[in-house]
């Protein structure tokens, strides 16, 4: 860690300072900024968070849209990791010679990785509804292309920031492209990959229940629904399910973490 | 241990894939043409093929329009990270374990250890809940419009900086804090000049990660939140007008590809 030089530390302030009174002068702040009975409504909603709804039936439908979301996360990010795992190492093998053609397909990878990622996976949802109607494939697909997008990138630059001296020792050997990339490459940044991944499947699941908001079952759908009837007791009840799948991913994370790095 | 997780991993796999191929699925659908001639009408549909209206990324006036809008979603992503990261820099400090007990540090005050746990508890309660549903919920409260997205935005990266602030803190040493504070300084100026410097540039740089990340959702929260390009994208899509959704994407991309430029600009000043 550095510490930053005095030039570059004024103009960051400058411009930081700058970014945000700009983004603050668009703000109307000359209407309300709560509604009318705004304030009485998130009175209601906190009071809710001690009383969340614990009645049999509903809690049995917690559970079946809980797993109902975490069953697409699961699905998305396997389909995510193959074509991060294959234009990873397909543009690392590639890039391993110094020939033309090679060097395109490293920048078409990097390209194609780009556009994956940059679009939101909601939206390809709604374009993905279109063709296949409010099935789970559509949710699915969604989910996998920016993931995928932004699983290759890490995959790519993560293999290839792996420190040298153990990859040159290998090449000396006369190791294959596939040894050194099992033997060599692999085991220096396993750990940094798996939990990487795993807080990908965290966000999966969040995004998974996002799915819900345009219809795709799961815990946003039911989210949705109770909002809309103002049940805030069912609302909070289906809240605290999703803060216990994501930490019960990221316990588990970090002791997987815990025991490569050991 | 390992083994466990392994097969714990697997045995998740192919039991979610069971459940979702064993329903209706429509996974058949992507090997039927319907599905592919539906996709191909909808592509030529983004494109304007009818020949009766001109497509909207043809008009200049709807450029300048929706323009507008990606000026104001813009202002939506900086005014949310701002507020998180601001929150994030008042807050983050008792979370770092290292700071929050200060065993080896004579005279630390006592209350930072205990707002450890309530704190952590914060981050992840944060964290858990998607920027989307923050956003439904917050509507009720708040009037729609780019502060309403904004605050739903920085609730949830709120959490997420929190939580990789407190981390960055956890590979500190505190070993500077210590000398100053025995020479003499405040617990606060301790901080100041024991964490602050060291912390900052790290810091930055995960916000402007973050940054990228937001504004990719940006258009998601004015779905609801009717603030930006998002609710135009909406309204735009439940009224079948395909070429001002093309439109919309396109000021979309052009968002992202000037952030990530902004960012990665200013991600290099701050090293």
């Amino acid at each position: 860690m550095k510490r930053l030089s005095v030039s570059n530390r004024k103009m960051l302030s400058v411009i930081l300072i700058g970014l945000v009174l700009w983004s603050l002068s668009n703000v109307k702040w000359n209407d309300p900024i709560f509604h009318p009975g705004g304030t009485d409504t998130f009175r209601d909603f906190l009071e809710a968070s001690i009383r969340p709804e614990l009645s049999a039936a509903f809690i049995l439908l917690v559970i079946q849209s809980a797993w109902t979301t975490v069953t697409y996360a699961v699905a998305g990010l396997c389909l995510g990791m193959l074509v991060g795992i294959v234009s990873a190492m397909t543009a690392l093998w590639a890039g391993r010679k110094e020939k033309s053609i090679n060097r395109f397909y490293v920048a078409a990878i990097r390209i194609f990785l780009a556009f994956l990622r940059a679009v939101h996976e909601l939206v390809w949802a709604w374009l993905f509804i279109i063709g296949f109607g409010l099935t789970p494939m559509a949710a699915i697909l969604a989910l996998a292309i920016p993931y995928g997008g932004i699983l290759g990138r890490v995959y790519y630059d993560s293999l290839l920031i792996a420190p040298e001296p153990p990859i040159r020792a290998l090449q000396l050997t006369g190791a294959t492209d596939l040894k050194i990339l099992i033997y060599g490459q692999l085991p220096l940044v396993f750990p940094n990959l798996v939990s990487y991944t795993f807080y990908r499947f965290e966000c999966a699941i969040r995004a998974a229940t996002v799915m819900g908001f345009v219809g795709i079952g799961g815990l946003g759908m039911q989210i949705e629904l109770s909002l809309s009837d103002l049940l805030f007791n069912e609302v909070w009840t289906l809240l605290y399910a999703m803060i216990f799948l994501i930490v019960v991913v990221d316990v588990w994370s970090s002791v997987i973490r815990k025991t490569l790095t050991k | 241990m390992l083994r466990v997780s392994l097969l714990g991993i697997v045995f998740i796999i192919v039991i979610s894939w069971v459940d979702i191929l064993s329903g209706d699925s429509g996974f058949p659908d992507l090997f039927r043409s319907e599905t592919w001639v539906r996709v191909f009408r909808f592509l030529q549909e983004l494109l304007g093929n009818d020949n009766v209206n001109t497509p909207a990324f043809l008009e200049g006036d709807r450029w300048i329009e929706t323009g507008k809008l990606a000026y104001q979603t813009l202002a939506m992503s900086v005014l949310s990270i701002s507020m998180a990261g601001l929150v994030c820099l008042l807050t983050f400090l008792p979370g770092a374990k290292n700071l929050s007990d200060g065993d080896k540090i004579p005279g630390w005050p006592r209350f930072l250890g205990i707002m450890y746990f309530p704190l952590r508890l914060f981050f992840v309660v944060t964290r858990s809940i998607p920027e989307l549903i923050v956003a439904m919920i917050v509507i009720f409260f708040i009037s729609p419009g780019i502060l309403a997205g904004a605050v739903a935005l920085a609730v949830h990266n709120y959490g997420i900086l929190s939580k990789l602030a407190a981390e960055i803190v956890e590979n500190m040493e505190v070993e500077p804090v210590r000398a100053l504070k025995s020479s003499g300084s405040s617990p606060a100026q301790a901080l100041l000049y024991g964490i602050i410097p060291l912390f900052l540039p790290q810091f930055l740089t995960y916000l402007t990660y973050r940054w990228e990340v937001v504004i990719r959702t940006t258009i998601v929260i004015g779905f609801v939140s009717a603030g930006g390009l998002g609710r135009e994208f909406r309204l735009d899509m439940n009224l079948f007008k395909y070429t001002d959704v093309l439109l919309i994407l396109i000021w979309y991309l052009i968002l992202v590809m000037m952030v990530d430029l902004v960012s990665s600009r200013l991600r290099r000043l701050a090293q």
